[in-house]
């Protein structure tokens, strides 16, 4: 089928077949940050929101998205507090899981822009760092909750 | 050009080694611009779909392709005869022996054993293929346990075949009716005698269970011909070793061959040696064709696994608490093909006593052939299963003398110039340190609560040891750029560990150069040269060490060339940030005027190459005995506070420190991490992580039945240790922290719950279930 949708801000169209999965389809458009782990939606590697909601794009079909809205980190925007608290506190190791725990933490602080440490932890724990950077992880969320609330004020 | 340095603005940056630089491709790694191996633009490939064994042990009767090769898109069907046809037995590889096909060939040795290969135009349409072959298999008695592997007359190999890389297995070539392919012995002193005459001796049966790597990246490797060349893209921790097993497979030279990766998301030892490379590599220059493999997660499960250990093990004190005897009969459950499992056996047999004075030792320390997916390295390199067997037992010893565990460990650790049970010095390995950081750490001394409800509470703690692999080969080539920036040549892989960013600290410390100054290039075997592998911990000292010697080389070939030009001696010359000054006239030259005058032209390169190379004693064939066993010794401890809920048998961890003797940290971020991040994993083997088996197949392979550490499985405190003993030979002092903080994380754990609830667990993992069944009074 024809699909149109936005994939960082951008309106593309494609055509894809009804069971592609918006995984193959945003790797092979060059979204790489989008990856595979496991292919059942437990690892959470392959993070994307779709219309402001985090989805496991190994289980969606392309096809379903006709008309959304698609943000992968690479859409954030070069000052994006997420982005900058991950890298002001070093949280990656090998780096693959990393893309997805950016865009949990993205939805997290736009639904809770102040969430407790548990609050975090509950809305982490599917998505696995096998490298164990949890802490760095952890401490990035806090910190971009905190900057984001210092713009605030400052705005 | 030139000037004075008392006219010039020198600026006197802080040094670069014992800096915590932020990691090379950290800002890349957040944003998901970075590239991994599957990002790399290759040709325009066929995929590859795997059709693989449904049964652990039976003869290949008849392979039926004729469904799948009328599959719309098939290009052809590849079966292990079809290689076998071609390459006779250069097409079984292995780095200690050579006894595994890409493709099964007569037999099939564990469920997942790729059968066919389908080469399709997609890679749906490959995998669909693969489910169109159907195999008419007669059944063979399999080989399921690691004990009746030993004393049954079923065996998985007809015959030992020993590769050509170790000389010393050469004498188990052919070697038939066994399913033990290597054998380490340890013998010290009198046990027998030294049994008889203690006071009292402590014994166990433990067990570790396989586990699953789970490195997050999957494994991918794409192989196409150009001329007589074939070029390798794949995820793989060892590309030089890569390199020579294709060569030899395929009988061509070193040179016709390239392989490249990029840095992996995840390692862990799952990438090393031969994996998916010879198979793609086979069908790629056979058939001259541009081919691709992806695997699934599930398929990663039956690629290799860490080995399954039992360890029957024995240790005995004198009336002051001295350990004076030692024995451990250690069997790997190594699955149907070798690979590095006899390395595993003898390097950790070699430790299995423990970080102890033992006066009288006895290790039998076995690698077992059974019908189940190959095991092989896994971060710790087998030393975390027999860490689990001493550190229980000398934690039992303590108690046995109503003496606190850390007390009785002090008594009895390692120290510096001791001699350790298999006849090797000690150095730079602090137990004791560590040790005492971890248990001051988690407030040892401090009273605790134990009882709060339903809920007993306890502490415990553990020490581990661990030798650096030894003998191994770095090399490193250094070009030094006109703008003064370094382009460094190495082959070791960044999985995670920082290795791109510590070896750019290295060459920065010695060339005077800032955080973006100097660029890794990625392994790359037409570019970057030999590096035995990355694993083992080993980096940081041996690539170190290569990489600090060609830093020293430029800063002399740049010294030596700046006294020509400014007519002074070398020894007048010092270099400084950015340039060379004279220490006399304080004449300077910047090395960007000093490469354009030298060589009269700008975008010039200096090259420089070096080596390091560590040599062993092999240890005796009957006392496993070596002055020299090792280049260098890891040691780490860790300490834990816990409750486990009576109700429900969860254990709750409150907080664990981990501490690592790393000699000097390059980059303390960065070790931080590591001892952060093995802690975590440990923590999963303690607790969770587990392959579970039925009658040979693999039950829980995929990431909805196999559980991992989330961030929810956190202590609610983890306190990473630092304790920096400089080696005397590692480059500023250091050494490598990549596996020592797993270790001792599993029988810290199991201390503190035998602590909580007085029950002594000696299989692993501590689930919920084999909890409440043991306060229960059932199961272990």
């Amino acid at each position: 089928m024809n699909m149109v949708f936005q994939i960082n801000g951008r309106d593309v169209g494609i055509e894809v077949s009804d069971s592609e999965l918006l995984l193959d389809t945003l790797r092979h458009i060059g979204f790489s940050s989008v990856r595979e782990g496991c292919g059942v939606g437990a690892c959470g590697s392959c993070t994307v929101l779709v219309d402001g909601k985090s989805v496991s794009s190994c289980l969606v079909l392309t096809s379903r998205c006709n008309g959304s809205s698609i943000l992968t980190s690479e859409g954030l925007a070069d000052d994006d507090p997420v982005v900058s608290q991950f890298i002001k506190n070093g949280a990656a190791q090998c780096g693959y899981c990393i893309p997805g725990f950016v865009m949990m933490v993205s939805e997290l602080l736009s639904e809770n822009p102040i969430p407790t440490e548990q609050e975090i932890y509950n809305h982490l724990e599917g998505n696995i760092c096998r490298c164990g950077s949890y802490p760095e992880i952890v401490q990035a969320a806090m910190d971009a909750s905190k900057a984001k609330q210092t713009s605030k004020l400052t705005c | 050009m030139g000037g004075d340095l008392t006219n010039l603005e020198i600026e006197n940056d802080a040094a670069a080694v014992g800096q915590s630089w932020q990691r090379s491709d950290l800002e890349a790694k957040v944003r998901g611009t970075f590239r991994y191996t599957a990002d790399l633009p290759v040709p325009r490939c066929l995929y590859l779909g795997v059709h693989r064994a449904s049964q652990p042990h039976a003869r290949i009767l008849n392979i039926d392709i004729s469904s799948a090769l009328e599959m719309p898109g098939v290009v052809r069907v590849v079966t292990g005869a079809d290689l076998f046809g071609i390459y006779g037995e250069l097409i079984y590889t292995g780095p200690a022996f050579a006894d595994q096909p890409p493709i099964a060939i007569d037999k099939v040795r564990y469920v997942g054993e790729p059968i066919a290969v389908v080469v399709a135009t997609d890679l749906i349409t490959a995998r669909a293929a693969a489910d169109e072959v159907y195999v008419e298999y007669g059944e063979l008695p399999a080989v399921l346990d690691v004990d009746d592997a030993i004393s049954g007359s079923d065996y998985v190999h007809e015959h030992l075949r020993p590769s050509s890389v170790f000389s010393d297995l050469k004498h188990l070539q052919g070697r038939g009716e066994t399913n033990v392919n290597y054998e380490y012995n340890l013998t010290s002193g009198d046990v027998e005698k030294a049994k008889a005459n203690s006071d009292k001796t402590v014994s166990g049966e433990f067990w570790c269970p396989p586990t699953s790597h789970v490195a997050i990246e999957l494994f991918s490797t794409t192989a196409w011909v150009e001329g007589n060349r074939l070029e390798v893209v794949t995820t793989t921790q060892t590309p030089s070793y890569v390199r020579q097993a294709l060569a030899s497979m395929l009988d061509i030279r070193l040179n016709q061959v390239r392989v490249r990766t990029q840095p992996l998301g995840g390692g862990f030892g799952s990438k090393m040696y031969d994996r998916l490379e010879p198979l793609v590599a086979a069908i790629s220059w056979t058939y001259k064709l541009a081919v691709k493999l992806e695997i699934t997660r599930e398929e990663t499960f039956v690629l290799t696994t860490r080995h399954g250990v039992a360890v029957s093990s024995q240790m005995s004190a004198d009336s002051i608490g001295m350990i004076v005897s030692a024995e451990a009969d250690v069997r790997y459950d190594t699955g149907a093909y070798a690979d590095i499992g006899p390395r595993i056996a003898s390097k950790s047999g070699m430790v299995a006593c423990g970080p102890y004075k033992v006066a009288n030792a006895r290790v039998r320390s076995r690698c077992i052939y059974t019908n189940k997916t190959s095991a092989g390295p896994f971060r710790g390199f087998g030393v975390p299963q027999v860490t689990w067997s001493h550190e229980s037992l000398v934690d039992e010893l303590a108690r046995e003398f109503g003496e606190d565990p850390a007390q009785f460990r002090r008594k009895n650790l390692l120290r510096e110039g001791d001699v350790a049970p298999m006849g090797t010095v000690m150095h730079s390995a602090d137990f004791v340190g560590c040790m005492d950081a971890v248990t001051s750490a988690i407030g040892w001394n401090t009273p605790l609560e134990r009882a709060r409800g339903p809920w007993r509470w306890g502490r415990g703690v553990a020490v581990g040891i661990k030798a650096v692999l030894t003998p191994t080969i770095s090399n490193a080539v250094l070009q030094l750029n006109q703008d003064a920036s370094a382009t460094l040549l190495i082959s070791t892989v960044d999985m995670g560990q920082g290795s791109d960013t510590i070896m750019a600290q290295i060459v920065a410390e010695i060339l005077c150069l800032g955080p973006d100054q100097v660029r890794v290039v990625n392994p790359d075997t037409d570019i970057t040269p030999y590096d035995t592998i990355t694993a083992g911990s080993r980096s940081t000292y041996h690539t170190g060490n290569a990489v600090k010697k060609v830093a020293e080389r430029m800063r002399e070939k740049l010294i030596s060339i700046a006294a020509q030009l400014l007519g002074v001696s070398e020894t007048d010359c010092k270099l400084t940030n950015g340039g060379v000054v004279a220490s006399s006239s304080q004449k300077y030259l910047s090395i960007d005027e000093i490469m354009q005058l030298h060589f009269g032209a700008i975008g010039t390169t200096l090259t420089t190459e070096s080596n390091f190379t560590t040599e062993w004693i092999p240890y005796d064939k009957e006392t496993g005995q070596s002055v020299k066993v090792t280049e260098h010794w890891f040691a780490g401890a860790a300490a834990v506070e816990l409750g486990v809920d009576t109700r429900t048998g969860r254990i709750h961890i409150a907080h664990l420190a981990v501490a690592g003797d790393v000699g000097r940290a390059i980059n303390p971020a960065l070790v931080k991490q590591q001892l952060e991040g093995g802690a975590i994993m440990g923590l999963g083997h303690a607790l969770f992580d587990e392959i579970v088996m039925d009658h040979g197949q693999m039950i829980n392979g995929t990431l909805l039945d196999y559980q991992l550490p989330s961030v929810k499985d956190l202590p609610d405190r983890l306190t990473p240790i630092i304790i920096e003993n400089p080696h005397q030979t590692g480059p500023f002092g250091a050494k490598g922290v990549g596996e020592t903080a797993i270790i001792p994380i599993a029988p810290s754990i199991a201390n503190a719950v035998r602590d909580a609830i007085g029950i002594r667990f000696t299989r692993l993992p501590l689930t919920p279930e084999r909890l409440l069944m043991a306060m229960a009074g059932e199961g272990d």
